[in-house]
Parts: C-alpha cells; sequence; structure tokens
C-alpha cells in the first residue's frame, strides 16, 4: 500500500475543489438553503405537521442528503473525468498507485466535499429551527454511508464518461429523479399505493428515511432494513469500482 | 546479458480492433544504457512505452522491470520508472512546484524542496515555480513534464520526444542531463524524431516500423554497417579519366570532369585512402569535403528495405 501517494492524492483532491469554494461548497450550500427557505416557509405555513414535526424541521434531513449526495457524485465524477479529458491520467496510471490507492482517494475526497455542504446545509438548518433531538449513531452511520455511496456512483459515471454529455447525463437521468422522488419532501408513508410499495424500492428513499430518524428521532419501521440496504450497497458499488479500476476499464487503452 | 536486464520484453503485441500496434515485440534493455526507439508516425513507439508504463494493456507477451513480471506484480517496479509523455498535459489548478510536490508524493516520496528547485534549475524554470502549470508557453510545459518524470529519482526513465517544441540551448541542456542521468546509472529510453539526438546520446537503436522491432544494435556498429561517408573532390583544372585504380574502387568522375566523388560503405574502401590515391597520382586538388555518416540515411535504408536480409546483422 503506498500511504504517502494515497495522501497526496487525497489532499490534492480536496484542494482542487477548496480552490473554487464558490463553485464547489458556496453554490451548493446556496441552493440547498434556499430549498429550505422557499419550500419549508412558504409551503410550511400551510402544511400541517408530518408525522408530528413542522414541516420545516421535516424536510431538514432530506435536504441534508440533497446536499452530500449531489457533491460526493459530483465531485469524484468530474474530477476522475476531468482528470481523463486533459490527460493528467498519465501522471496516476505511471505512478505506483493501485486501484485501492485510487479508491481512497477519489473516494475520500468526495466524501469530504459532500459531508463539507451536508454539514452546513444542516448548520444553516439548524441556526432557523434550532437542535432537535437526535441518535448520533444513526446519524453519523446515514451522513458516512451515504456520501460513500454516492462518492462511489460518481467514481463510476467518470470512469464510464467520455464526453462531457455523458457526464451530465447521471445528474440529470438519474440523481434527480431518485432524489425527489426520494421523500425529501414528503413523507413516503403518506403516498397512496402502489407508489407508497414502489417507493421501497428507491434506495434513497431508505438513506432519507434514516437520516430523519438519526436527526429529528422520527422512529420508522424500515430503519434497520435501510441501514442493511445502505451496507449491502456499499460493497457492490466497491467491488464494481475496484474490479474496474483494477482492469483499467476505460483508463488504459 | 550476465546481470538481469531493467528491462525485458519479450513477445509483445498489442492489438487495437482496427490494427496490429505491435507484432511480437522482443527487447532487453540493460543498466544505464540509452537506448534510442527510432521510427515513423505511427511506428509503435508510444504504445510500447504504454505497455511498459501501465498506459496499455498489452493483448500478449511479457514486460519485466527489474525482474518483475507486471502481469503478476504491477506496483512496485513503478516507484523506479519515470515517463515524460508525447503528448504534454497541465493541470489548470495547480502551481509548477505544487504540481512537482503532488507527483513525487505519488512516488511515495516525502516532501524534498530541495530536489523540485534543483530540477527548476536544471529546466531553467526556477522563475515560473509560482505559476499556474495552464499559462506556461508550449516549450515550459513540456520540460515541466521532463521535471515531472525525474522528480522521484527514477532508474528507468522513458522520453517519448522529450524535445518537440524545445529551444536549441535546452535541447542542449537536456542532453546533457540525460549524460549524467547516464553516469548516475539511469537507463534511458527515448524516442526521437530530430535523429541528431539519437545519434549524440544513443549507445544502442532499436528500428521499429508497423508495430515490428526491424533491427536492434549498437550505435556505432549499426554507422559503419550500414553509415555511407561521402567524399567530394573538386581539381584545379578539367580531367580527362580518373586512374583505373581509383575507378576500380568505385570513384566517379563528374559529369563537368572537373572533380570526383565516392561513396564509402561497409566493405568498401575508406575515403582517406582514396584521397592519398589521388595525391599519389599527382592530380591537382582545389577542394575536398567529406560527410560524415548520417543517422537519418541509416534509418530511410532500413526502413525502405522492411528489415530485409540486406540490413539485419
Ligand atoms: N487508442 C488507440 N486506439 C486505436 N489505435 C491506436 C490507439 N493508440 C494508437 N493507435 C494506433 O497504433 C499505432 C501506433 O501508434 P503509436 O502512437 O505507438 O505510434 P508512434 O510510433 O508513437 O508514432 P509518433 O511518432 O507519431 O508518435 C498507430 O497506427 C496508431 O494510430
Ligand atoms: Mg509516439
Amino acid at each position: 500500500m503506498n500511504v504517502v501517494g494515497t495522501r497526496t492524492l487525497l489532499s490534492k483532491e480536496v484542494r482542487r475543489f477548496l480552490k473554487v469554494p464558490g463553485q464547489t461548497v458556496l453554490s451548493p450550500l446556496i441552493s440547498t438553503t434556499l430549498y429550505f427557505v422557499v419550500f419549508g416557509y412558504t409551503l410550511g405555513a400551510r402544511q400541517t405537521d408530518l408525522e408530528g414535526v413542522p414541516y420545516i424541521r421535516f424536510i431538514v434531513p432530506g435536504l441534508v442528503f440533497l446536499g452530500i449526495a449531489n457533491n460526493a457524485f459530483l465531485n469524484s465524477s468530474s474530477s476522475l473525468f476531468i482528470t481523463k479529458i486533459q490527460g493528467t491520467l498519465v501522471d496516476l496510471l505511471v505512478a505506483p498507485l493501485g486501484p485501492m490507492e485510487l479508491l481512497i482517494a477519489f473516494i475520500v475526497g468526495a466524501m469530504v466535499r459532500g459531508l463539507l455542504v451536508g454539514l452546513l446545509t444542516w448548520g444553516v438548518a439548524l441556526f432557523f429551527t434550532g437542535m432537535p433531538s437526535l441518535h448520533w449513531g444513526a446519524t453519523i452511520f446515514f451522513l458516512l454511508t451515504a456520501s460513500y455511496v454516492f462518492s462511489m456512483l460518481g467514481l463510476l459515471a467518470g470512469l464510464w464518461a467520455e464526453k462531457f454529455e455523458q457526464i451530465n447525463f447521471f445528474p440529470t437521468f438519474f440523481m434527480l429523479p431518485l432524489t425527489f422522488l426520494g421523500g425529501v419532501f414528503y413523507s413516503v408513508d403518506k403516498l397512496p399505493e402502489p407508489f407508497r410499495t414502489l417507493s421501497l424500492f428507491n434506495p434513497v428513499v431508505h438513506m432519507v428515511e434514516g437520516l430523519r430518524y438519526g436527526m429529528l428521532g422520527l422512529a420508522h419501521g424500515q430503519v434497520a432494513f435501510g441501514a442493511a440496504l445502505l451496507l449491502v450497497l456499499t460493497v457492490i458499488t466497491t467491488a464494481v469500482a475496484y474490479a474496474l479500476l483494477k482492469s483499467g476499464y476505460k483508463l488504459k487503452v | 546479458m550476465p546481470e538481469t536486464p531493467v528491462l525485458d520484453i519479450a513477445h509483445l503485441t498489442k492489438r487495437f480492433p482496427k490494427l496490429v500496434a505491435l507484432e511480437d515485440v522482443s527487447l532487453q534493455i540493460p543498466q544505464g544504457e540509452i537506448f534510442a526507439l527510432l521510427g515513423p508516425n505511427g511506428a509503435g513507439k508510444t504504445t510500447l512505452i504504454g505497455a511498459v508504463c501501465g498506459l496499455v494493456k498489452k493483448t500478449s507477451g511479457t514486460v519485466r522491470i527489474f525482474g518483475h513480471d507486471l502481469e503478476t506484480d504491477p506496483l512496485p517496479p513503478r516507484y523506479f520508472v519515470g515517463l515524460v509523455p508525447q503528448e504534454v498535459n497541465f493541470d489548470p489548478f495547480f502551481t509548477v512546484r505544487q504540481v512537482l510536490a503532488f507527483q513525487a508524493g505519488f512516488f511515495g516520496k516525502k516532501a524534498d524542496p530541495a530536489r523540485i528547485e534543483e530540477l527548476l534549475a536544471a529546466l531553467d524554470l526556477t522563475s515560473k515555480g509560482d505559476t499556474i502549470t495552464r499559462t506556461l508557453s508550449g516549450g515550459m510545459k513540456r520540460r515541466l513534464l521532463i521535471a515531472k518524470a525525474l522528480v522521484h529519482r527514477p532508474k528507468l526513465v522513458f522520453l517519448d520526444e522529450p524535445t518537440a517544441g524545445v529551444d536549441v540551448e535546452l535541447r542542449r541542456d537536456l542532453w546533457s542531463y540525460v549524460r549524467k542521468l547516464k553516469a548516475e546509472g539511469t537507463t534511458v529510453v527515448l524516442t526521437t524524431h530530430y535523429l541528431e539526438e539519437a545519434e549524440e546520446l544513443a549507445d544502442r537503436i532499436g528500428i521499429i516500423d508497423k508495430g515490428r522491432l526491424l533491427l536492434v544494435e549498437e550505435k556505432s556498429a549499426l554507422m559503419a554497417r550500414l553509415g555511407e561517408r561521402r567524399l567530394e573532390v573538386r581539381f584545379g583544372q578539367t580531367q580527362t579519366a580518373l586512374p583505373a585504380k581509383l575507378q576500380e574502387q568505385g570513384m566517379v568522375l563528374s559529369a563537368d570532369q572537373m572533380g570526383a566523388s565516392f561513396i564509402e560503405r561497409h566493405g568498401t574502401a575508406k575515403a582517406p585512402a582514396l584521397l592519398g590515391q589521388l595525391y599519389a597520382a599527382n592530380m591537382e586538388i582545389a577542394e575536398v569535403s567529406l560527410k560524415a555518416a548520417k543517422l537519418e540515411d541509416v534509418l530511410l535504408r532500413v526502413l525502405q528495405n522492411g528489415g530485409g536480409a540486406e540490413v539485419s546483422a
């Protein structure tokens, strides 16, 4: 294991997005905050409490999730994609950086950005809503696994994409529907059948519900199932990404 | 070769969907050698280097670096290999010094500012150290590539057209730097279309075309075997004929009968000996020129023959 190499690449990944904080941290923070203000205040005023909490509180975990998922995904996908496009991939391939080293650096780098945006969003939200009661363990577990899974998905997208058009494909056609149908702004339990049951096949629902359990203390039957599902997703995405990196898929000719 | 060669390529083949870029290439390079790989555009030079440096997935064959088979042991040799890629790349975010520090780190090296300053000085980039790499000139970007390839003190260095677009002065500096690397025991594999460069630097020459390695030979032996020197003589007055002895040896009178020429090849008489005979025959000589053998001509002859019977050792 090339520890110094991994640490160097990780620090480069983090410094890369910190060089343009307006684009990578501030802008997503502003957009999630706007969601919060618009949906929370305007709708929230007319919404009755959901599951016993005011609507403005209810949507916080989902918004934190959006910040994490979008930014973790964007970071690993665009970083790897740009590395391929501008040819600096050569610098990584000639170095003693194996699949493990590349995975750790790209994934942790992306998680740092996702969690940074997510936690800042949460900070802004707390300013409006005050500190709720928490399940710390569940909160940390779902924050970490959600950011991990989306970093991995971003890495896979970055590996696969060869054109700019393709790299934009995922956020628009995959991430956006999945997250908006993922119960960020509503309670899945309130959906009519068959949508309620269908929703349970959307992993995002379980991530959001898990965070809602952790951050608001709202108990759901499926939290344990959600946790198990996330662990399974972690394992699957890791295995696929590792195998692809090891084979040189779309990295080597 | 008594010791393990630094680089040992056996029956290496690389097929792309539509063409064979490398066909059954075998090559061994001993430690401390400067090896020049020559051939026309599309010959397979970059592909060969890529297969060794982990950029190209081979179709078949084996590559060993310092005795490690890349198939089973891809990472350990990487610590000691450096590559100046043919394609210039640059990072839009970081400065020259930062890029060099990152590259050293990728190779497991802790920060070593002295090494970075040494390379910046050697490549005349010191004043650009804190410049974002995107804003360097083309030649400077290439010099940065060279610095990046050397920052971790590799023992085997691949220079894929390192001096393309680099100015004359720096090219000379680079040549002496490469000689210094060799003196320190570094093995260098070089591709270039400036044949003067290969002539200056190389111990051995490999010629590749259409994915096939046509020949590998010591530079001096190759030049002696296939090099042609041209002797041109101008006389003080018109000559009706050359002495028979000189004609037999291949010297010919020019059309204006004011001069004679001779092409010295492997197996012919030597040009100075013919010159001596001209003097001995009391012919009045006004001007003499001897054009040295050129690697360029050797390369062209080998390529035209396609490595056929006449040129292969
Ligand atoms: N990724 C690729 N896919 C398909 N064919 C390729 C690829 N890369 C190279 N080739 C082909 O392989 C052959 C060898 O290319 P290579 O780059 O090794 O040549 P070269 O000897 O380095 O040439 P040059 O002197 O122009 O740099 C060429 O015909 C090239 O078109
Ligand atoms: Mg080339």
